[in-house]
């Protein structure tokens, strides 16, 4: 046993060492420009992480169809982050030393606040995907993003919940107060109903796991709300939308980003009707681009394309058409890696693109500045168990 | 060389943290009692490091606090001044954050440790688990923690990240040494002898509630600094930090490297935290077939999970257990 064991740990340290030797002497390959790709690919956070990749490279091929950077292909060089903090460290610290121009990530806000100052040191333009939180393009100059954070996307449902009710007067606020997305959005949305001049009912708790809403929802129906906002997640929401309106609401409901998902029809079925959402995306947009898109994604995948997936497409474009108009200017064959990833952050920051997200600019801080969002308006079929999402603006 | 520095730095101190951090979780075990505290006190440890050095303690603009605590926030204020853009944070202030996050978790513990170390394996570890959970929603809801989000934009001691190894790295040999010694004088004997068999040892004159709060203590004392630096290292804190998932992978490191000496939870924590990232870099190996640069990129989680399972079943004890050091002399026939 103790020789078996001494060998084991010989041959696991041994082969450690070899696989880092290995990796040290790897070669640069220059021909295709790599772009880097650090999303969460493991964890509980894949889900989105995975939508993002595949929005990535259907940008890859698509672009690389029409010629990639003046007749030089891209290449995306993926590298999961997982879900934590250090693996969003060692996946662009990765990236970094593997020379890519850019990097596209990572998924989470609380991953960028620990990965991006790498990226800021090194001098690599950073595009964040779904990065909403408040403070994330301060970070540095290289970082910018392609995602609306929360504050700018919410109140636009709120405008056009007072588009379809003009009388609004009273709102009742509910949130999931033990998720964090819906902390921090039921904030942007009590903002948003103070600085329209309505009046806010005493804001409601509730947990992600409750099912039971009766008592909030006492609190708040005697007051006669007319419109009532609830930021938690698909089947909490759900639930609680059942319950309001078997308690007879029957006013206009907003849901938040939680509620943003097909999960939520089998929940309140029928009732679910209705129900207004904000999108930073819509697949209905009636653009070149995003048809392009939309078709590309429905091919491979037989669903419309979501958010996160589009927000990555655009990401990619970002840096594709930055990297054209630096290529016309400077030919990229002249210049190294550094001058390269400095000329390139600023080529992003004052180029105005396309994309399918409607048309983007940035602010020289690198927050992201999108000319058109949407709202969509839950509409379930008859029988109450499919439905869709309907967008109004 | 430099070019392994780049890649690997953050990496390797990721190693060394890992490693305190098990041997925090060994503490206890030691005195055989299965607590899963560790991450919560590493989680305090790096908010009471994010609040200092960030100063989020401060009042918002314009309002005050009543007056005891105004002044005494106000003196921290000149403490714990505002670090310029692009200044490096004093070395000897994270030294006394880390001393502070030590002392304010030791003190936890003990508070902690008294009602729960009455409890007995699995339900000393729900009782640890409920307190990480605690600290979780806690700081998931305190403005001054930074909420979701948490505290970002730590002000960094050290120009690369690698450079940070001037404090982890001896912190651990300081750890490590503590461990060693420990497990050679009275003390460590008694906790070792509570691990045995408790019954017997009391009836020897151990007095068990004192020796596992003892133990208890020292594992948070040491989380607690550690999670002071780490926080400093991974550039930002929050809710995320400290977690059950932290639980069960520092018990795993502890387990996988082996609980019967010093030696094996830093092994394990070693191993397990370098193996992911390894595997990141053996696909993009040149001349490895392009299937198995695939699976090695797509299947690194798998294959790292498989190693687990397989050391556990064939290593039941551990990977390092004391009869490896036996041949060399190292017997003392302690147990």
């Amino acid at each position: 046993m103790r020789f078996s064991r001494k060998f084991f740990l010989l041959v696991l340290v041994l082969t450690l060492a070899a696989l880092v030797g290995l990796q040290l002497t790897t070669a640069q390959d220059q021909a295709p420009i790599q772009i880097g790709v650090a999303v969460a690919q493991t964890s509980n956070v894949a889900l989105l992480g995975q939508e993002q990749v595949i929005g990535a490279q259907i940008a890859e091929a698509f672009f690389n169809e029409r010629g990639g950077v003046n007749g030089r292909p891209i290449q995306l060089v993926l590298q999961d982050t997982a879900g934590d903090e250090a693996g969003a460290i060692n996946a662009f610290q990765t990236l970094i030393s593997a020379n890519v121009v850019g990097i596209l990530g990572p998924t989470l806000s609380q991953q960028a606040f620990s990965a991006d100052p790498l990226a800021e040191q090194a001098g690599v333009p950073v595009l964040a995907p779904s990065n909403t939180a408040k403070g994330i393009p301060e970070i540095g100059e290289f970082i910018a993003r392609v995602s609306a954070p929360v504050a700018v996307v919410a109140p636009n449902a709120v405008a056009a919940a007072l588009d379809i009710n003009p009388d609004i007067k009273t709102v009742a606020v509910f949130y999931a107060q033990n998720d964090a997305f819906a902390t921090s959005e039921t904030g942007t949305f009590q903002e948003t109903v103070t600085a329209r001049g309505l009046t806010l009912l005493p804001v409601q708790t509730f947990q992600t796991t409750d099912t039971d809403f009766s008592a909030q929802i006492t609190n708040v129906l005697p007051s006669n709300p007319e419109l009532v906002i609830i930021s938690g997640l698909a089947a909490d929401g759900g639930n609680l939308v059942k319950q309001l309106r078997e308690l007879g609401y029957t006013g206009l409901i907003i849901g938040g980003n939680g509620l943003n998902t097909s999960n939520v029809f089998p929940v309140c079925q029928a009732l679910c009707d209705g129900i207004i959402i904000a999108q930073a995306y819509s697949y209905q947009a009636d653009t070149e681009i995003n048809r392009a898109f939309v078709e590309a994604y429905t091919a491979g995948q037989g669903k419309n394309p979501p958010q996160f997936s589009a927000q990555a497409f655009a990401g990619i474009q970002v840096f594709v058409e930055a990297l054209t108009r630096l290529d016309n200017v400077i030919p990229l064959e002249t210049l190294d890696v550094a001058q390269t990833r400095a000329l390139l952050n600023a080529f992003i920051l004052t180029g105005r693109y396309d994309t399918p997200l409607g048309t983007l600019t940035f602010t020289r801080d690198g927050e992201i500045i999108q000319a058109q969002f949407y709202v969509a308006q839950i509409d379930m079929a008859d029988d109450g168990q499919t439905g869709q999402f309907v967008f109004i603006r | 060389m430099n070019d392994f520095i780049n890649t690997y730095g953050f990496l390797i101190i990721s190693l060394v943290l890992q490693a305190i951090l098990a041997l925090s979780m060994y503490l206890p075990l030691m005195a055989g009692q299965l607590s899963l505290a560790t991450p919560g006190f590493y989680a305090i440890g790096g908010y009471v490091a994010a609040i200092l050095s960030v100063r989020t303690f401060l009042p918002a603009s314009g309002t005050t606090f009543p007056e005891p605590l105004q002044s005494f926030v106000l003196w921290l204020g000149t403490v714990f001044p505002a670090t310029p853009q692009g200044q490096a944070f004093p070395v000897s202030l994270l030294l006394v954050e880390m001393l502070i996050a030590g002392v304010l978790c030791g003190l936890l513990a003990i508070i902690v440790g008294l009602p729960a170390l009455r409890l007995r394996g699995i339900y000393l570890a729900l009782a640890t688990i409920a307190f990480v959970e605690i600290v979780r929603v806690v700081s998931l809801n305190l403005p001054i923690t930074g909420g979701s989000i948490g505290i970002f934009g730590i002000p960094q001691p050290y120009p690369t990240k690698f450079e940070f190894a001037w404090i982890a790295v001896p912190f651990l040999v300081i750890v490590a040494l503590f461990v060693y010694r420990l497990e050679r004088v009275r003390v460590g004997r008694a906790l070792v002898s509570l691990r045995e068999d408790e019954l017997a040892a009391a009836a020897m004159g151990i007095n068990p509630t004192y020796h596992k709060v003892l133990a208890f203590t020292l594992g948070a004392v040491i989380a607690g600094a550690c999670g002071a630096l780490s926080a400093h290292f991974i550039n930002t804190w929050n809710a995320r930090q400290g977690t059950f998932d932290a639980s069960i992978l520092i018990l795993a490191y502890v387990i996988i490297g082996g609980s019967r000496t010093w030696l094996g939870p830093i092994v394990g924590a070693f191993l397990l935290t370098a193996l992911p990232e390894v595997l990141r870099g053996a696909a993009d190996v040149q001349g490895i077939p392009t299937f198995l640069a695939q699976f090695l990129k797509d299947g690194r989680l798998i294959i790292f999970g498989l190693l687990i399972a397989f050391s556990t079943l064939f290593f039941p004890q551990g990977l390092i257990t004391p009869n490896l050091f036996k041949r060399r002399g190292g017997s003392e026939g302690e147990r």
